[in-house]
């Protein structure tokens, strides 16, 4: 039986050592952003879409990393899971862990991962009718996807933040935890 | 040139193509998208390709050919198709694609198999890119491992050379 | 002293892309006229194709008049990107060729806000640029 004819989840899973060109990636995120943009009415609109975009890789993007990095075991705790988004899944998507990983002090649903210089956003630049836009919005999705998946629903999206004393903005990403999630980590023993 | 993990390409490609098939439900309508989506690509990436290849001017249609499959995939997809089934006057050949990152861990679902042409996309970059060198062609998959064909096969048929263009031809 | 006082970016129809000057107190043309020079130079290089006797030209590469140095690289796809220069300035050619070409793949290229062959308005490469010929000029010993 030839290997075409397997079904899939019979096939050996690809050990995750291969590499593109970031350039392949760069041209079809690039082409991804005008695509949305051409169906769009506004920049939230626009952030939506590419987010609904990185929320399918979040999803697989879980699987593949619970089954590669780790035995069987579960986040339920939520800082467990955003520590897995900002450490495991971070390290996966950028070479390195998040900068910082911040709780706000003023709405206790919502967390903030901070970085700089996400690739998705290396060759845009911005015109002034999109200022507010931040294309990092995909890596966003991702991250709702991979917290979904895991039973941690939230929205997530994603913002340039000016730091004092550096040229460039740092980029937060904000996850706010839905009140279902807010409620069952009070139910659990802390 | 800087390199990614291949997968995080994977599962971006593959999650777009599930939201075009989201936005228009008709499977040979998401063929022609990808189509036209890659040719927007190729009209840009070849500059790239050009630049960073170094790459200074093919002497023939073969050459081409050959430098799209060695030098161009492995440029971007770190991977190499092999050029076959050359016609007799060398205007038309089949790269064909062991590997490609694009299809990694992809399965078509059942109403789709046959149908939906996965990578169209890259059709659409090989036609847009030679365009910008002013070769006209047309480029299908004839053969495709997620129809589950044994191999992946490219067809490129080169229609017409574009001529450059002269201001003030005499015979205007 | 080596320098370089303009850049200009030209499309495959003529069409001027991109204009930036590096060096203060230059006389400078003004918009429409540089767009109108732009597309002239895209006839004389195609004019000078054809004037070759031998076969195979692909363009005028260098221009030299008495107070500036013009290079043109034209890529095979049709773009050319000018330089012009204190005459005698060094390696312009392969700065065009390979330096700014990169640039111009990188981060006009890449960007979705970018419309192929329009005017450049690329923030990233604006600054990319002007890092790269601010360097080389600060190397030959300008003022910067």
């Amino acid at each position: 039986m030839s290997l075409a004819r397997l079904n899939i989840v019979d096939r050996p899973l690809p050990k995750g050592k291969s590499e593109v060109s970031l350039s392949a990636f760069a041209f079809l995120f690039s082409e991804l952003v005008q695509y949305c943009l051409a169906n769009v009415k506004s920049t939230g609109e626009l952030e939506s879409r590419l987010e609904s975009v990185g929320v399918g890789v979040g999803l697989r993007l879980l699987e593949l990393l619970c089954q590669r990095e780790r035995a069987s075991k579960r986040d339920i705790r939520l800082l467990d899971a955003l520590k897995f988004v900002s450490t495991t899944l971070w390290k996966y998507l950028f070479g390195h862990q998040a900068r910082d990983l911040e709780h706000s002090t003023t709405a206790p649903d919502e967390y903030m991962i901070n970085d700089y210089d996400l690739f998705v956003n290396k060759y845009i630049s911005l015109p002034k009718d999109y200022a507010s836009l931040n294309c990092a919005a995909f890596v966003a999705g991702i991250v709702r996807g991979a917290l979904d998946g895991a039973g941690f629903p939230s929205r997530v999206t994603a913002h340039f933040v000016p730091v004092q004393g550096q040229a460039k903005p740092k980029t937060v990403i904000l996850v706010k935890f839905d009140a279902s999630v807010m409620k069952r980590e009070e139910r659990l023993p802390s | 040139m800087e390199t990614m993990n291949a997968e995080i390409f994977t599962l971006t490609y593959g999650s777009m193509v599930r939201q075009l098939l989201v936005d228009t439900e008709d499977v040979e309508e998401v063929n022609k998208q990808l189509d036209k989506m890659g040719y927007n690509i190729g009209v840009r990436l070849i500059d790239e390709f050009l630049a960073k290849s170094k790459i200074n001017k093919c002497v023939d249609f073969r050459d081409s050919a050959e430098k799209l499959a060695k030098v161009g995939f492995k440029m971007f997809l770190n991977t190499t198709a092999s050029v076959t089934s050359w016609n007799a006057e060398g205007t038309e050949c089949s790269l064909i694609l062991e590997d490609n990152p694009m299809t990694d861990f992809v399965e078509l679902p059942e109403g789709c198999s046959r149908k939906l042409r996965y990578c169209n996309l890259l059709c659409g970059v090989i036609r847009g890119a030679l365009r910008m060198v002013n070769l006209n062609v047309s480029c299908n998959f004839v053969q495709d491992v997620l129809w589950d064909d044994p191999v992946s096969e490219l067809r490129l048929k080169l229609i017409s050379t574009g001529a450059e263009n002269y201001p003030f031809k005499d015979d205007d | 002293m080596p320098a370089i006082y303009t850049i200009l970016i030209i499309n495959k129809s003529g069409g001027l892309m991109f204009d930036r000057d590096f060096l203060p107190g230059i006389s400078k043309t003004n918009g429409n006229d540089t767009l109108r020079l732009a597309s002239i130079w895209h006839s004389v290089n195609a004019i000078s194709t054809q004037l070759s006797p031998m076969p195979n030209c692909l363009g005028i590469e260098l221009l030299q008049a008495d107070t500036f140095d013009l290079h043109c690289f034209q890529a095979l796809t049709g773009i050319k990107f000018l330089a012009m220069t204190e005459p005698q300035t060094p390696d312009v050619a392969n700065l065009l060729r390979y330096t700014i070409y990169d640039l111009y793949a990188d981060y006009a290229l890449k960007n979705p806000f970018y419309e192929v062959d329009q005017r450049i308005k690329c923030e990233l490469f604006d600054n990319h640029l002007n890092y790269t010929i601010t360097g080389l000029h600060r190397r030959w010993g300008h003022p910067v």
